[in-house]
């Protein structure tokens, strides 16, 4: 016999804390689809993804009606497309692209990573021309995301990628000018990027891994901002050690429901389980905001003194609790400061109490970084690359992931506002301090060495 | 050794248990087993208990109320033969999910939801309400553990479920139930 409590509690947290499983993404391996021949690699890819992920919504769908608990998403993440296909050049990447968006169409899926490259020590010429074609393939896609590791705590900052990446990053948002920059939100850059998120638009398939496995994002910033109002409205003596506790108990419930679909979806399509990653991961939804737990344990906003300090607190407690409920935890798991996909964070950043710089600061304590920061259209992309710069700097030194998904928006000036739709979200455009200047540092191009890791202070 | 069932009905306050629990001591009874339960300050328990030949089950009855008198008491002693009930003498497979009935009480809700339970061939093995009135919902919930043997559809008990939940004003979810184990039970 259950107990009827614990029914309503879990009820509670499906109903109105907007407990949701973010996704469910199958990765599939391609390397055993090469070919220099364009139209065989083409044809190999789109097989090989339908067939492995064929039942992948249906089954999903099943899962859904069973247990009560929607899945938000649908993904498929690939090996990164500048590996696979690295024989071919710009142009035909963009094709490849879109046999990836045709599949993910097929599919009837929402989204499909892995047109991404690993460049943090040097770009070979499948990177190269993968790269040069990110901006017209995200552009003419609709549902490819793109990821390019530019650092690692092993193997430095290359800066050389890191320039590059300020260019597309600018050509990606001024080709979709008409939707704000639309095509840079499809791209992140990475620094220590793991090899299993589900998550996008980071996710691809790790060279290390199977040749397909089901992996979950669970989020629900929604249920762990409950979970402490009610703790603290409740408890008597009521401290941050006990706040680190709630989170930590809310964290390992929502893994839990994460591995029980995950491996049931595994199961259905006869594939490996992967990981859970649990990640706060907010939609521009009310009580689905990362930024409303802030407010939850007394902080006036997010980006407020405090902020950094509980950021710190809360990213930790999750990875705890996540760690604790699953033997098989991986992805980002932690919490995202996205600022267009989160409503309450949008609105510090609209209100001026939160700014990029300590955005910045901030990021060196969440589980992945600069996340959906739409920025001035008249920023450099030299100054975009600075920006990159600094956040790769903060993983490397940290050994953990950073990224930057940074959406010069065209023709928008800091303050103004940019709709993206969908899970993307909307918000204010950040103000860069210099951003329309030069910058002859980044312009040295070169390597930064990998950091010392004795002499730790 | 008879076995007798026995059913004690009454309002909660201490010295039921001791007292039933010693007139079947002193009688030579031994109790072999028992389920209580409260219903808000109701107290209702049913004992398995093995008595000796020379005791019966009147008897035993009139020695429990004579004892139990000023606590005014409902008990009665059935005689009892070990008589497994179809439905768990060939139980079909099933498996276990959780109906939750969420929103304000209403006459016939467990007569509609039961019944039609009843005709898809589901058991339900426990039955828990809250009902503490005002308008959050979550604070009137009923919910029901069922067995769904797999002969069942469930794509059309959740229809039925669906209809009476709109005639009813209610919000019914048939959700499996190892979602809530999973997520309730953390030390297992």
């Amino acid at each position: 016999m259950l107990n009827v409590k614990d029914i309503i509690s879990t009820l509670q947290m499906v109903r109105e804390e907007n407990l949701d499983l973010r996704t469910v993404t199958v990765g599939i391996n391609l390397t055993d689809c090469v070919s220099d021949d364009i139209n065989t690699f083409k044809r190999k890819i789109y097989d090989k993804i339908t067939r492995t992920a064929g039942q992948l919504v249906t089954t999903c769908n099943r899962i859904e009606r069973r247990y009560g608990i929607e899945v938000a998403n649908k993904r498929i993440s690939v090996s990164p497309i500048g590996v696979v296909a690295a024989p071919f050049n710009a142009e035909q990447m963009v094709e490849i692209a879109l046999t990836l968006d045709k599949a993910a169409n097929e599919l009837g899926i929402d989204f499909i990573g892995g047109f991404s490259a690993l460049v943090e020590k040097g770009m070979s010429n499948g990177d190269r021309a993968l790269i040069d074609a990110i901006p017209q393939a995200l552009t003419e896609s609709q549902r490819v995301c793109s990821s390019v590791n530019v650092a690692s705590t092993r193997a430095g900052l290359n800066m050389d990628a890191i320039i590059r990446m300020g260019q597309v990053i600018k050509q990606a948002a001024d080709l979709t000018a008409d939707a704000d920059g639309l095509a840079a939100a499809k791209l992140v850059v990475f620094a220590n990027i793991p090899q299993d998120v589900p998550f996008m638009a980071g996710a691809y398939l790790g060279i290390g891994e199977a040749d397909a496995v089901v992996s979950v994002g669970v989020s629900g910033p929604g249920v762990v901002k409950a979970a402490l109002e009610r703790a603290i409205a409740e408890e008597e003596h009521m401290d941050l050690s006990r706040a680190a506790d709630v989170i930590k108990q809310t964290a390992a419930r929502l893994t839990r429901a994460g591995e029980l679909v995950g491996r049931e979806v595994a199961n259905i399509l006869q594939l490996p389980f992967g990981i859970v990653d649990l990640s706060l991961a907010p939609t521009p939804n009310r009580n689905d905001s990362v930024g409303e737990i802030f407010e939850a344990i007394g902080l006036p906003a997010i980006g407020s003194p405090g902020s950094t300090a509980f950021l710190a607190m809360l990213n930790d407690a999750v990875k705890k609790g996540g760690a604790f409920a699953s033997s098989h935890v991986g992805g980002l798991s932690g919490a995202f400061i996205p600022v267009c996909e989160d409503l309450t964070i949008a609105e510090s950043a609209a209100n001026g109490t939160l700014s990029l710089q300590k955005l910045e600061a901030m990021t060196a304590v969440c589980s992945v970084g600069l996340d959906m920061v739409a920025l001035p259209g008249d920023t450099s992309a030299e100054m975009l690359s600075a920006i990159i710069a600094d956040e790769m700097a903060i993983g490397v030194i940290n050994k953990k992931t950073t990224a930057a998904r940074l959406i010069p928006a065209p023709g928008k000036k800091a303050g103004d506002h940019v709709v993206f739709g969908g899970l993307l979200g909307e918000g204010p455009v950040m103000a860069v301090n210099m951003g329309n200047q030069e910058n002859r540092f980044v312009r040295l191009g070169g390597r930064i060495p990998a950091p010392i890791q004795s002499l730790v202070n | 050794m008879n076995k007798v069932l026995i059913s004690v009905l009454g309002n909660d306050q201490p010295g039921i248990l001791a007292t039933v629990a010693t007139v079947i001591n002193q009688r030579q009874g031994n109790i072999e087993n028992l389920s209580q339960t409260l219903l808000h300050t109701v107290f209702g328990a049913l004992l398995l208990v093995d008595i000796p030949k020379q005791e019966t089950p009147e008897s035993l009855q009139q020695a429990l109320q004579e004892a139990s008198a000023s606590m005014g008491l409902n008990i009665t002693v059935h005689p009892w033969h070990e008589q497994i009930a179809d439905w768990h003498q060939n139980k079909p497979e099933t498996q276990p999910y959780i109906i939750s009935a969420i929103g304000p009480d209403r006459q016939g809700l467990v007569a509609e939801v039961a019944s039609q339970l009843f005709k898809h061939g589901v058991n339900i093995s426990n039955l828990q309400a809250i009902f503490k009135g005002g308008k959050n919902p979550m604070e009137n919930v009923m919910v029901f553990e069922i067995d769904v043997p797999r002969a069942t559809n469930m794509d059309e008990l959740r229809e039925a479920l669906a209809e009476i939940a709109k005639r009813l004003d209610l919000e019914i979810s048939v959700q499996h139930r190892k979602i809530f184990e999973s997520v309730s039970t953390i030390l297992t």
